[in-house]
């Protein structure tokens, strides 16, 4: 009984700090909601935490390959990212053209896109400090020029 | 549950609510520096383009100096290298852009260019380190009004590259030692177009 006990309480605790863990790193979040056409509405809801783990389970050649495809761009996005972590909350772009519309800000220190056009609307959040990880990543697998 | 196990799990339980709590204060931090002068007297570069027209477009884009000065290095497109971009048209015609800015910064403050006309107005003057240019185009219905302000120190750094390029990262770094300037002032009878510094990282108008 006792055992069980310290099972139950070392199996909780993990989920605990794994819970808390992924609540600390926040969460990627995309959501793209059509009311025209085929009116597809996609949700996708995931822990940044995962991501930088995730990426040392993709195959090397194919991790190689997007480092490759992303070297022009990559270390720029790496840049814009790092630099923004020290304005966690501002206004950065804010595009209005009839109905038409493009917000892209950080809040919380998550970089935020919201782009609403007739008929579709995206929302992206994700962490800044995951999209530095990330473009760091891809940015050292690029071919050194 | 054992002694033992009471003992730690006090520990286990404040661990993981110090760890929820992490995001929570950070959250707090940053939601009380959220005014609109930046905490850290950062400048910020504004943007701000207002149409008239049916579609009613507008524009706000606000870049803190400081990541516009570490992102132009990292480009490498096109002209665009390092900072540096290559223009094809420092002599133009003849005219020596860098040889006529010079005597312009050596010269004392005064109206070096007014020319008066029906169609437009042009004058460029220096005075107390800014270099303006005024342009009132009179043939728009509503007479257009286009106002440059530059620092001089500004221009100054931005020519301080090799011959036919502009270093536009230097000019930035000019630039942010300035203090509130507005920059480019464009009003006509369809569009207003602001682009000014400050210290503030939203729009406030």
């Amino acid at each position: 009984m006792v055992l069980l006990g310290k099972i139950a309480l070392g199996f909780g605790a993990t989920v605990l700090l794994a819970g808390a863990y992924t609540f600390r790193e926040g969460l990627i979040r995309v959501d793209v909601d059509e009311t025209h056409g085929r009116g597809e509405h996609v949700h996708v809801w995931a822990p940044a935490a995962l991501v930088p783990m995730a990426m040392h389970f993709i195959p090397r050649n194919q991790m190689l390959r997007a480092g490759e495809q992303s070297a022009k761009f990559m270390p720029i996005v790496h840049v814009v990212a790092k630099e923004l972590q020290k304005y966690p909350e501002a206004e950065l772009v804010e595009v209005q053209d009839g109905p038409q519309y493009v917000h892209i800000r950080t809040h919380a220190g998550k970089l935020m896109i919201d782009a609403e056009e007739p008929g579709q609307t995206v929302h992206v959040s994700c962490p800044l400090s995951t999209i530095d990880d990330v473009s760091r990543e891809l940015a050292s697998l690029a071919p050194a020029s | 549950m054992s002694n033992h196990t009471r003992r730690i799990f006090p520990v286990i339980a404040f661990l993981a609510a110090a760890f929820l709590y992490a995001p929570l204060r950070s959250t707090a931090q940053t939601s009380s520096t959220q005014s609109s002068t930046s905490a850290h007297g950062d400048r910020w570069l504004h943007v701000r383009v207002i149409s008239t027209n049916s579609k009613g477009e507008t524009v706000r884009v606000n870049v803190p100096l400081e990541l516009a000065e570490k992102v132009l290095p990292a480009i490498d497109h096109d002209r665009l290298h390092n900072g540096k971009v290559r223009v094809g048209c420092m002599d133009c015609d003849g005219v020596d852009v860098r040889t006529i800015f010079e005597a312009v910064r050596s010269s004392k403050d005064g109206e070096f260019v007014t020319v008066q006309s029906n169609d437009e107005d042009v004058s460029v003057m220096k005075k107390e380190g800014m270099l303006y240019v005024h342009v009132h185009d009179k043939n728009k219905p509503k007479h257009s009004q286009v106002e440059v302000k530059v620092p001089m120190k500004v221009v100054e750094a931005l020519l301080s590259g090799s011959k036919d390029e502009l270093d536009i990262a230097a000019g930035l770094h000019a630039l942010a030692g300035q203090g509130d300037v507005e920059l480019v002032s464009v009003k006509d009878d369809e569009n207003t177009i602001r682009v000014w510094m400050d210290s503030k990282n939203v729009t406030t108008d």
